[in-house]
Formats: C-alpha cells, structure tokens, sequence
C-alpha cells in the first residue's frame, strides 16, 4: 500500500491526563483525509505528532515510511507544508516580505513567491504589511506559505475558518488543484459540508479515540436511515422507506397531486458525529 | 548539523528588516552612544571610565537586542513557524546572531570613538571584544528562551546589564567586603583587566588568561542555550 500517513496505536499522555489513546489511520499517497472533532479531541496534539513537534507516549507513527521523529529533518520538513491558526508571520514585514524569507529558507525559485500568491488570490496586495491585514487575509497568507514549496503532504488546521465564500471557494478549487497534482491533504475542520466537498475519507476522533473512519457516503451509508420524507398539500408528513410497496404509495400522491416537497432524510456529517458520540461537533 | 548559507542570510536579513522597523528595540542602541558621548564631554580619561560604555553596549546593545528577538519570535508563533521550515537549529541560531554581532560591531566602534578611547594594542583589544560579543550573543540567547514576550525580555535582561556593565566597579570595593573578588573573573572584567595591561608592558599571561576566561564564558553559555533550546522548543 501507497501510504503517507501510518498510524498504529498512538497514544499521547500530558501530565497523567490521556490526548491520544489507540488511535489507528493510515492516509494514502493522493486522498484528502478530514480529522473531525471538537476543541479538545486531540487533533492538534495528533498533527504536532505528526510533524515531529511533539512526542509520542506510544504507538508507532510513519510519515513517508520514516518514524515521525525523522521530520525535524531539513530535507524531510521540505516535503510537508502546514497551515495552524497561529499564523507565525512577521508582522512588520509585508505578505511579499513574509513569503520571500520562506523561500529563500525552501530554497525556491523567485517565481514561487508570485505562484503562492496568484494561488490565494493577494497579489495584488503583496505590499500590504501583515499589521494591515484581516483574518481572513492572514490565513490566505498563512496559505500561501504552506502550499508554496509544493509539499507532498500539506496539513490543514481550520483552513477556510475566517474566510468569506467567494475566497472559501478561491480555497477550495486551489486545493483541489495541488490534490490532483499529488498533494496528499491532512484537514482537521468543524466545518461538514466543507469534509464533505473535500474529503476522500474521514475520521471522527472524540476524547482522544478515533470513534468512526471511512468515506462520507459509506458513513452515511451505515449509520443513516434509508428513508424520504414526503410533505403532503394537506400539511401531513409521511416518512417512507425505499421499498416497492412505499414506492407505490408515493406514485399515487404523485398521481391525485398532492405532493409539496420530497426530501431524502441522508444524514449530514454532524448528525452522525452526534449519532455516534453523543455530542456536538463545535 | 545541517546549515545553509542561503537560509543564514535569509534570516538574518528579515531580522534586519524586523529590527529597523521595531523602534522600541532599535532606539535601545543610541542608549550607550549618548553615554560614550556624555563621558568624553566629562572628561574621561581612564581605562575603567572608558569601558564603562563599552561594556554597557554589549549588555543593552548585545544581550538585549538578542534577547527582543527570540522573545518576540516566542511571543508571536514565529519561532515555531520557522522551525517547522528546513531552517535548522544552526540556521536560526547563526542568522540571528551574525545580525547582532553586526549591530555589536557598529555600536562598540562608535562608543569607542564617542568616549574618546585610542587602544594601545587596537589588534588584541578587538579580538577580545570580538569574543566578548559571543559571549553576550549566547546570555541574550539565554535570556530570550526564558522569555516569553518582549516585556519579560526587558525586565529579564535586567540584573545580566547590572551584574555584568557595573561588575567591574565592584572591583573597587573588593578590599573591603573579598566577596566581590569574583567581579575580576567576569567577562567585563577581564576584558578592562586586558585593556589596562596592554596599556603598559605586558606579558602573555596577560592577554592569555583574560581571552581564556572569555572563551570559557562563551563556550558554556553557548552549551547552555543549546541545551535550552531543544528543551522548550518541543512540547
């Protein structure tokens, strides 16, 4: 198997207090795999693993077939690029400024800059110091950064979260660009429709425990009901289940004309979150 | 360990740029040009009168600027940032202190000429100073890994500028209370020890053992900071 990302076991303990405990994935070379769960579940902890900021207690972790630790690497932290919501740029530098400096340590080509930036659409306002900038443009920036060595695997905490739609969508159609390009993604979010445009798979982690993985539909799929709601002109809802028989009763509503709306009954991402753990997402 | 010169240069110029527009810090350097100006119009003419600002430079100038620089990287999730790029260890280290050592060389020449000090031996004298400013690099870099923002910084560099610029007076006093005899072995000391010998006849030992002690003030502070610096940098 192709795989990024392997992880066997993890388990991370601060203070007696228990992060991680038995967490298994594996990601492979291309997929867009979604870490979902609330503040708390232990998905900053996993990706500061991940990218040899933290240690392990236990279990064993890969990154490109190589022990996690392996990332301090110059050569290796080349081949990952993240985002978090600690931005860490200068602020009295400019967005050209900020990425400059990032290039010269990646060792870039000058072009790389300007790429980076058409890409987060803030061209045009490279000259901008970051003081200046709102959040939504510091993450675009933060972005920029992220993507612009090319990483094979870019990880992405909350990526969209201070963003308006039009750059959302900027955002979106980037990403699936560099992920048909190769890019393996790691993207933690709160944001379900945002793991279901994107994501190839997910996982829900709750208090440190991978509590579900697979992909959107197949979780639907499982843990939703197979049934429709139809609204009736007299005001009356009917909930019916993919069956002949039912079927047969909706053509005749369908017939003496009394539909309103047919909706399915598809669970979203967050009720099978709640479904599964018994709590909310945010 | 992996170091570049591209990624050197890249850091210390962006600490340049940083540096130049953060005027709190900056301002700090004219601090004891004013005081080698102000002591040549009062007459200075003494060795230990000389070095009073040029030890002065290298703990407000040297250790404070250094330690500004890693404190604000803290503070603002920069340092994080960058260790999370191939920059490695050495990268940061280097790039940041080649940019202070730079700043220390301008501000000591420039006190030297204000307070009015002609060096006898200019050759010796400067290699001193050129160790000295190692070893007030790596208290800077000591000092900023403790700190968490820049207000800590300037209180935290504090007793290092008192211990270390007014040790040598204490010198004076060591007659009376032989505590403050252990003044003679601190950096600052031993470099105004230097000076005035080389001001006369002197002997090996006499520039000899000052270099050495300096040395050994570097290299274990160096190892310290190190030492610091893989502890707080992972979680």
């Amino acid at each position: 198997m192709n795989a990024v990302i392997d992880v066997q076991h993890l388990k991370k303990t601060f203070n007696n207090e228990t992060a991680l405990q038995d967490v298994s994935f594996t990601i492979k070379k291309g997929e867009i795999f979604g870490f979902l769960g609330p503040s708390g579940s232990g998905k900053t902890t996993t990706i500061k693993i991940l990218t040899a900021q933290t240690d392990k207690s236990a279990g064993n972790v890969l990154l490109f077939g190589q022990h996690a630790s392996e990332m301090k690497q110059s050569h290796n932290r080349k081949r990952f690029g993240i985002l978090t919501d600690n931005s860490g740029l200068y602020t009295r530098l400019s967005i050209e400024e900020n990425l400059i400096l990032y290039s010269n340590l990646y060792q870039l080509s000058p072009s790389a800059v300007k790429e980076a930036l058409d890409f987060v659409n803030l061209y045009a306002e490279r000259k901008k110091k970051i003081s200046q900038l709102s959040k939504g443009m510091i993450q675009r920036v933060t972005l920029a950064r992220a993507i612009m060595h090319k990483p094979e695997l870019l990880f992405l905490d909350e990526p969209t979260s201070a963003l308006d739609p039009v750059n959302t969508q900027h955002i979106y159609n980037g990403l699936r660009k560099l992920n048909a390009m190769g890019t393996t993604i790691f993207l933690t979010t709160h944001d379900m429709s945002e793991a279901e445009i994107l994501c190839d798979r997910v996982a829900f982690l709750h208090k440190g425990k991978i509590r579900a993985i697979g992909a959107p539909k197949d979780l639907k799929k499982e843990f939703g009901s197979d049934t429709i709601t139809v609204e009736l002109k007299n005001g009356e809802q009917e909930i019916i289940e993919n069956g002949s028989q039912d079927a047969e009763k909706l053509y005749q509503w369908m017939q003496s004309d009394q539909v309103t709306r047919i909706y399915t009954n598809e669970p979203t991402l967050g009720d099978i979150f709640m479904q599964i753990t018994g709590s909310d997402l945010v | 360990m992996n170091i570049s010169m591209t990624r050197i240069q890249a850091i210390l110029m962006k600490d340049y740029k940083e540096f130049s527009r953060n005027y709190a810090v900056s301002t700090m350097v004219l601090l004891p040009l004013i005081m080698a100006f102000l002591y040549n119009r009062l007459g200075a003419n003494t060795i230990s009168m000389y070095f009073l600002p040029i030890n002065m430079t290298f703990s407000i100038v040297t250790t404070y600027v250094q330690c500004s620089l890693i404190a604000e990287e803290k503070e603002k999730n920069t340092l994080r940032s960058l260790m999370l790029s191939p920059a490695s260890l050495g990268d940061i280290l280097i790039g940041k202190s080649l940019f202070v050592l730079i700043v220390t060389i301008v501000s000591v020449t420039m006190a030297i000429f204000l307070v009015g000090y002609e060096p006898a031996n200019l050759f010796i004298l400067a290699i001193a100073l050129l160790l000295s400013a190692v070893f007030y690099i790596a208290l800077g870099t000591i000092c900023g890994l403790f700190a968490k923002s820049i207000m800590e910084a300037s209180i935290i560099v504090l007793p290092v500028m008192v211990i270390f610029s007014f040790g040598p007076l204490a010198l004076a006093l060591s007659s009376a209370y032989p505590i403050l005899k252990l003044a003679e072995w601190l950096p600052s000391s031993q470099l105004l020890l230097l000076a005035e010998a080389l001001e006369g006849k002197y002997s090996m030992a006499d520039v000899l053992i000052p270099m050495i002690t300096i040395i050994v003030w570097s290299l274990l502070s160096w190892i310290f900071a190190a030492i610091i610096y893989k502890k707080r940098m992972v979680d």
